[in-house]
């Protein structure tokens, strides 16, 4: 069972990573500066479901750390950025998840870490540049993860239920 | 979906809107907002340029290079409205290229990696930059 936990982390990174990479074709910043979809989600959210905390965490560290080292970014301000989102939108995913189950299904947790990784990435955006003026397009942003936060918890619910029984722990 | 996800949305979809429609309604409530209008920008060693909109109605448009630590920021400011028009090829996402036009109070140009921001504010306004 280690050898294949470690084997579907590795699996989870890479469709991590190759998501992450889809996503960057995608423009959406000409609608409101910054905006994303969050693909790249879905990997660390699987990885929450299946294997708890601390291997979605794993998957979500990895995937940043790998992605910034292929894009170049590493050590600089967009690794920063999408580290804090990250982060933040992961560890409110986690709250979610641990706390709140019987409440929201992976629809909501989904939800609560689009929210906040957009709170995250516009909070260290405004330690950098400090200028107030960014925090305008927080509402329209936040605006923008209903669809998206929403999109990807389906996607992840389809996806889990694709998934071969003696994997699962639990049902979504 | 839960009922729970539900109440998550609607009070997500409240609580933007809110945030969306308050400049507007405050901008709205203090009128005469047009005139003392200012161009401000600020660049990575936090000195602020500032160019009364009033200036920028003539044939030319005024050209100002920003500098940060990418390299030099383009801002082009042409009758009443300005822009970022040219990022450092080293920017990778070029997110402030992409804003486009601003032309009143509430939208804003950022360049987070080269740490430049533009946006305009008018001078009698109570309120802040951003209005929160």
């Amino acid at each position: 069972m280690r050898t294949r936990k470690i084997v579907i982390i590795s699996l989870l990174v890479g469709l991590g990573l190759v998501l992450h990479l889809v996503e960057n074709m995608i423009p959406l910043s000409f609608l409101i500066p910054g905006a994303k979809l969050g693909l790249a989600n879905i990997a660390n959210l699987l990885g929450l479901i299946l294997f708890g905390f601390f291997a979605g965490l794993q998957i979500l560290l990895l995937r940043i750390f790998l992605g910034s080292i292929l894009a170049g970014t590493f050590m600089t301000i967009n690794f920063y950025l999408s580290l804090s989102g990250g982060l933040l939108g992961y560890l409110i995913m986690s709250l979610f998840f641990y706390y709140l189950r019987e409440k929201f299904s992976i629809i909501g947790v989904s939800l609560g870490g689009a929210v906040f990784h957009n709170i995250g990435q516009i909070i260290t955006a405004y330690i950098i540049i400090s200028n107030t003026a960014i925090f305008y397009y927080l509402p329209y942003l936040i605006l923008l993860a209903l669809p998206t936060g929403v999109g990807i918890g389906l996607v992840t619910i389809f996806t889990y239920n694709y998934l071969p029984r003696e994997l699962k722990r639990i049902d979504v | 979906m839960t009922n729970y996800d539900k109440i998550l949305i609607i009070l997500i979809i409240v609580f933007s809107l809110i945030m969306i429609l308050y400049p507007f309604i405050s901008a709205y409530l203090d009128n005469g907002e047009e005139q003392n209008a200012f161009i401000y920008i600020k660049d990575s060693s936090q000195e602020v340029r500032r160019i009364p909109l009033s200036e920028t109605y003539q044939d030319e448009p005024i050209i100002i290079e920003a500098e940060g630590p990418l390299g030099i920021s383009i801002i082009e400011i042409h009758q009443g409205r300005a822009r970022l028009k040219k990022a450092p090829e080293e920017d990778p996402a070029k997110i402030c290229e992409k804003t486009g036009w601003i032309s009143k109070p509430g939208p804003s140009i950022i360049c987070v990696p080269n740490k430049i921001s533009v946006w305009i504010e008018t001078e009698d306004s109570d309120l802040d930059a951003i209005s929160w």
